[in-house]
């Protein structure tokens, strides 16, 4: 989750933010991290990029991104199905 | 038609905290921005997206709209000339490294020329008539125009007006290549006379009212353009018509950038029209790019409310006591001339 953190820093370019600031379980938009729908394309492009991940059905995006933690979990279970 | 400057705010490459006391020193090919702390006036949400040009032109609005004492202006007109060059570089870069697959948004919508506009309107929700002039050396020119037009249909109108450009790595590499700069001290650049000048870039934002109030700092009086002009004999007989039609000047700017071919128009029409008139220069202080007519009549904005032009911008002779009528005449490549004439309110 870590290493997911930095990726989300560096894509997004958040500028004074740190990977500790981030809790796994804060929620990503709005309120939490207060990311908006371009950055919800950056992300998407992210676990491409970076874990050669697909999102299969969009309705799923806010669940998967709602948090560091199911981040982290979707993109390990979709790793786990290729493996 | 005329207009007051009822505020003024200017990014550049000198520090705008000390200028004109203190002048920046440069010595190279390039005279880069004076970046302020821009989290003064852009969210730290809001600036990771931003490039370098949009926060110096989100900046100098903020900055004369404040000077002006103007919450929301009734239109937004700007000129420029490369537009968002560092961002357009970056989306074109991952088209070819990405094989035009997988781009991300940002990059892309912050490459059109008029992004800069666009996010100075989203930070102010200003919905009102919002235009970018993409004409080269003349976008600076035509904004101003189109103001002056907006601000007679109806003359209780408040116009931001300005400028902005950027050099990045690779337009300076390409544009070096045709032979435009030289590395030099710009202290000493309007001296120099060699082929060559020094990049530079940055912006200027005006708030422009038809009337004139208690916040006026200057007149907006005239502004003309003379574009590819067959010989100098053209450019002095444009000059001559237009002093005959706003009268005589204390102080002459001129666009020298220490380019003997750039430069040798201007020593020649001085010599056959001001001969005794004290003649102050810019781009030593801002370096040479095509807005940069802007930075002219911010400082020639500034000489009028003091009175006086800094001693660190005159070429020749002494700033005149009580400083009242200034005209700028640039020229950008020898093709491109601005005449805009300036008076103390």
């Amino acid at each position: 989750m870590e290493d997911l953190k930095e990726q989300i820093i560096r894509q997004l370019n958040l500028q004074e933010v740190k990977p500790e600031d981030i809790g796994n379980d804060q929620p990503l938009f709005k309120e939490g991290l207060g990311l908006d729908s371009i950055d919800a394309l950056e992300l998407i492009v992210l676990l491409q990029q970076y874990h050669n991940v697909r999102i299969a059905n969009p309705e799923d995006g806010p669940n998967i991104f709602y948090s560091i933690r199911t981040m982290a979990e979707y993109i390990t279970a979709q790793q786990n199905k290729t493996a | 038609m005329k207009a007051y400057i009822q505020g003024t705010g200017c990014v550049s490459p000198q520090d705008s905290s000390v200028f004109p006391a203190t002048i920046r020193e440069y010595e190279g090919s390039r005279m880069l921005v004076a970046d302020p702390d821009y989290r003064q006036w852009i969210d730290v949400k809001q600036i990771r997206r931003m490039g370098r040009v949009i926060k110096m032109g989100v900046a100098a609005s903020h900055i004369s709209l404040q000077d002006a004492g103007v919450a929301m202006p009734d239109a937004i007109i700007m000129g420029t000339a490369y537009g968002c060059l560092a961002d357009t570089g970056v989306f074109l870069n991952k088209l070819v490294t990405q094989k035009e697959d997988m781009l991300t948004p940002t990059a892309f919508i912050q490459s059109t020329h008029n992004t800069v506009g666009g996010q100075i309107a989203l930070l102010l929700g200003c919905h009102a008539y919002n235009n970018t002039f993409v004409h080269g050396a003349f976008s600076v020119e035509h904004a101003l125009l189109d103001s002056l037009m907006f601000l007679g249909e109806d003359p209780s109108r408040k116009v931001l007006t300005g400028a902005v450009d950027e050099i990045t790595d690779y337009s300076h590499t390409i544009l070096s290549r045709f032979g435009l700069y030289k590395h030099t001290k710009n202290t000493g650049l309007l001296q120099s006379r060699t082929t060559g000048t020094i990049a530079g870039e940055g912006s200027a934002f005006f708030v422009l009212g038809a009337e004139k109030d208690a916040q006026s700092k200057a007149e907006l009086t005239a502004v003309e353009m003379l574009y590819k002009p067959a010989s100098a004999e053209e450019v002095r007989t444009h000059l001559e018509a237009f002093l005959k039609r706003h009268g005589d000047v204390d102080l002459l700017i001129t666009g020298r950038n220490g380019d003997v071919k750039d430069d040798a128009v201007y020593g020649t029409i001085e010599d056959a029209l001001f001969p005794q008139h004290p003649v102050a220069a810019f781009k030593h202080l801002c370096g040479e790019y095509p807005t940069a007519s802007a930075f002219a009549i911010w400082l020639g904005t500034l000489a009028l409310q003091n009175r006086e032009m800094p001693a660190a911008a005159m070429f020749k002779g002494a700033s005149p006591a009580n400083l009242k009528k200034i005209l700028i005449w640039n020229h950008q490549h020898t093709t491109h001339h601005s005449f805009i004439l300036l008076t103390a309110c």
